[in-house]
């Protein structure tokens, strides 16, 4: 019967039918769906699998530049774990061997840092100070055991303004088998929600002219010729005073290069994704939910939920003495918090930076980091509105709709 | 005039601000006296452009340019070089309006873009001489087709500028070109060759408002750019352009100027640039170029030319510069420009291009070229 209703379309009808399709499969008309919660998941980091070798537990991550969208329509080159941004979800159990075998797939300098991780300081991941950039098509092997538990992240720490900004950062969680928080608030369901805030003018810009850089010392390397004023790279501050006594000038002059200017961030994301295509957190009544909020971003973010207080149950991976009851978090530059949500106040409830300017897309209100706790028991009838006076909206199914211009 | 515009419009176009100011003091030793220069400001201009997105995968753009022409050029003191609307996508580039024609296809390091221009450019049979922006600019509309982000065919017609007939804009010229080109950002990944390519052009001078010879003047153009050394820090490179103008051999003489860009010539010019990097800018440029033009249906004339430069980098795009040029005329030739002619000029450059409001990126760019084109 289908086929046959397709056969009588017209073909202008038919491609009408077909988008508004795609249209659905994007943002599901039913949020209660069993395939808008499948899709759902994937806006979550995944868990890296890792290859047990004897007491080490081995993770392979690689480094490429990578297209991604942050919004329907709107896609820009990242520098990209694995492929995705953030970078995969690093699990372990407190007191694993870890190994992480990095390759830089990009024309790059790369390294990886491990933020909040109490690493030997030769895995730190801070190039030139506990090691040398890992360079193009170059392999580094980092290793260290997982201490403390908690919520952690990594990050690239090579031109980490951009870098980080370009998406290369990921969640890392330290399972404590005696965890006490899920012994203070048992919770079944947990979600890793990653900020970051992106200039992407700037990103773009100084990706370009970094790849044209390294295109230039890529070649003299090969050919053995490192000159330190060139590589603006010393082995002493008394070697760059000397150099600068002799005319060199430095990178961060107006004359030189610097742009003058700082990054404007003008894209926010959670979990690599901007409003409309930010992931819900779903919830039921009488459940707990742990929320692992990290900022991997430049900007500060105020984050607000609606109609519930929350539970801020771990700060920098550590657990509070006193849980600390709030509906809004600061969350700082490389800051983690840990918050439980109760699931007591049914409905669908806005979660959202409470600094507006985070809630746009381009400068246009809505979008950047808008998500929404959505109870998965609303019943039918709450999901109707009333009527209003003008509009034929009695008995509507009134789910939130994707509002791009308010 | 289009839809309205919209007035509180929320798109801002990216704006781009191009400048050059080329200040020299100009030593001219020749047998026809040409006054030297205490400053002499020609070819300093301004460029200024609008872009943005369509509502497909299109950009637009709008310019405005002028351009400070040589002082006895019978164009004014300011020259409107640049008036055009171009539309363009990743593989397809539309243009239309005032713009550099297609009369060259390599750039030189000389001080001014005419300072060979009998050499180095396909020369406008419609212009009197009077002025080099007659064969640089002119009225144009261009449909340009990319292959595989460096093959380059065009297709252009063009109304050049005709002081026997100003009113007359109609098309008078056509032609196609096809060139390999290295994008820049990939210079140092790239083989020996940086740019080949040839074109064929036809100015319609069967015109019965031009002088009538009822057939097309037409012109074959090739050029080569080679990396002889593709460092970063000592750059070396070598381009040569020859050009056939196969003309009417009918004119025998070289008495007017409109018989030199008539008649069938040959013209070969070639520069060979050392380029030093210090800290990934350019710093110091010295650069030899030499050309020969011969005149198959004119009996013992040619004209020959040498150009020695160096510019010093003192700031970001702000240039010291000298040249010293030399230019021999024999035989006809020498009657119609003076035998020979020695200049020396010593100069300030500064040149500026700023893009403001940006919002997206370059067909050029690496990340376009080498992970995906993003619309």
């Amino acid at each position: 019967m289908g086929n046959k209703k397709i056969k009588n379309m017209d073909r202008k009808e038919f491609m009408k039918h077909s988008a508004l399709v795609a249209g659905m499969a994007m943002f599901p008309s039913n949020l209660f769906a069993k395939e808008a919660k499948t899709a759902n998941e994937k806006l979550f980091p995944t868990s890296l699998p890792f290859l047990k070798n004897g007491e080490w537990k081995e993770f392979e991550v690689n480094i490429a530049i990578s297209e991604q969208e942050l919004a329907p329509g709107m896609k820009i080159h990242t520098l990209a774990f694995n492929d995705t941004v953030p970078g995969p979800e690093i699990r372990v159990k407190q007191g694993d061997k870890v190994r992480v075998r990095f390759k830089n797939n990009t024309d790059l300098n790369h390294t990886i840092h491990w933020h909040g991780i109490y690493v030997p300081w030769r895995m730190d991941g801070v190039p030139y100070v506990t090691q040398m950039p890992v360079m193009p098509n170059q392999e580094f092997i980092y290793e260290f055991v997982a201490e403390p538990y908690g919520t952690h992240f990594y990050h690239c720490h090579w031109g980490t303004l951009l870098h980080m900004q370009s998406g290369m950062f990921g969640s890392i969680i330290i399972e404590n088998d005696d965890d006490p928080i899920k012994k203070a608030f048992p919770y079944e369901r947990e979600y890793t929600l990653i900020y970051s805030a992106h200039d992407v003018n700037f990103v773009r810009n100084e990706l370009n002219s970094m790849l044209e850089r390294m295109k230039e010392r890529s070649y003299l390397m090969k050919n053995g010729r490192f000159n330190a004023e060139r590589f603006n790279l010393f082995n002493t501050k008394e070697e760059l005073l000397e150099a600068i006594e002799n005319g060199y000038q430095p990178p961060y002059l107006v004359n030189r290069r610097a742009p003058a200017e700082l990054p404007v961030p003008n894209w926010f994301t959670v979990n690599g994704k901007s409003y409309p295509s930010t992931p819900y957190l779903y919830i039921k009544t009488g459940e707990n939910i742990r929320i692992r909020l990290i900022n991997a971003g430049t900007e500060n973010h105020h984050l607000h939920l609606h109609g519930h207080d929350f539970w801020m149950v771990c700060d920098d991976g550590v657990p509070l003495p006193q849980p600390w009851q709030r509906n809004t978090v600061s969350l700082s530059p490389g800051k983690t918090y840990d918050i439980i949500v109760e699931g007591n106040n049914r409905g669908i409830w806005t979660f959202h930076d409470h600094d507006t300017r985070r809630v746009t897309n381009n400068g246009l209100y809505p979008g950047g980091n808008l998500l929404a706790l959505v109870y998965e028991d609303l019943p039918k009838e709450e999901r109707r509105v009333g009527g209003m006076s003008g509009m034929k909206m009695d008995n509507m199914d009134m789910l939130p709709k994707i509002a791009l211009d308010e | 005039m289009g839809l309205e515009s919209v007035v509180q419009a929320q798109v801002s176009p990216e704006i781009e601000l191009g400048a050059k100011g080329v200040m020299s003091g100009n030593i001219e030793i020749n047998s026809a006296n040409t006054a030297s220069a205490v400053s002499d400001f020609s070819d300093s201009q301004i460029l200024l452009g609008f872009k943005q997105k369509l509502y497909n995968s299109w950009r637009a753009q709008m310019v405005f340019g002028m351009q400070f022409p040589d002082a006895d050029s019978d164009l004014g003191q300011v020259f409107y070089n640049h008036v055009f609307l171009k539309l363009e996508d990743q593989k397809n580039i539309i243009k239309i309006g005032r713009s550099t024609t297609q009369t060259i296809l390599n750039e030189f390091s000389t001080l001014r873009d005419d300072d060979a221009i009998q050499f180095n450019y396909s020369l406008n049979p419609f212009s009197i001489g009077s002025n080099t922006q007659d064969n640089q600019y002119g009225n144009v509309i261009e449909y340009t087709r990319i292959f595989n982000q460096r093959y380059w065919l065009k297709f252009h017609g063009e109304n050049f500028a005709d002081l026997s007939a100003p009113t007359d804009f109609e098309l008078n010229s056509f032609g196609a070109s096809f060139l390999y080109i290295v994008p820049e950002s990939q210079r140092w990944n790239r083989n020996i060759i940086q740019r080949v390519g040839v074109s064929y052009n036809n100015y319609i001078t069967s015109h019965p408002r031009y002088r009538n010879f009822n057939k097309l003047l037409k012109n074959v153009i090739g050029t080569i750019t080679l990396n002889l050394k593709p460092d970063p820090v000592h750059f070396v490179d070598l381009k040569v352009q020859g050009i056939y103008n196969i003309g009417f051999s009918a004119i025998n003489n070289l008495n007017s100027y409109a018989n030199y860009v008539r008649t069938p010539s040959i013209s070969t010019f070639g520069t060979i640039r050392y380029l030093y990097r210090k800290y990934e800018r350019p710093l110091i440029q010295a650069s030899l170029s030499l050309g020969y033009k011969s005149f198959s249906a004119v009996s013992n004339s040619r004209q020959e030319i040498g150009i020695a430069n160096v510019f010093y980098r003192l700031g970001e795009n702000f240039d010291l510069g000298f040249q010293y040029r030399y230019l021999n005329n024999n035989g006809q030739s020498a009657s119609l420009f003076g035998k020979q002619d020695h200049r020396f000029q010593i100069a300030l450059v500064y040149s500026i291009n700023q893009i403001y409001n940006n919002q997206f990126d370059d067909r050029n760019t690496i990340l376009n070229l080498e992970h995906n084109y993003i619309k």
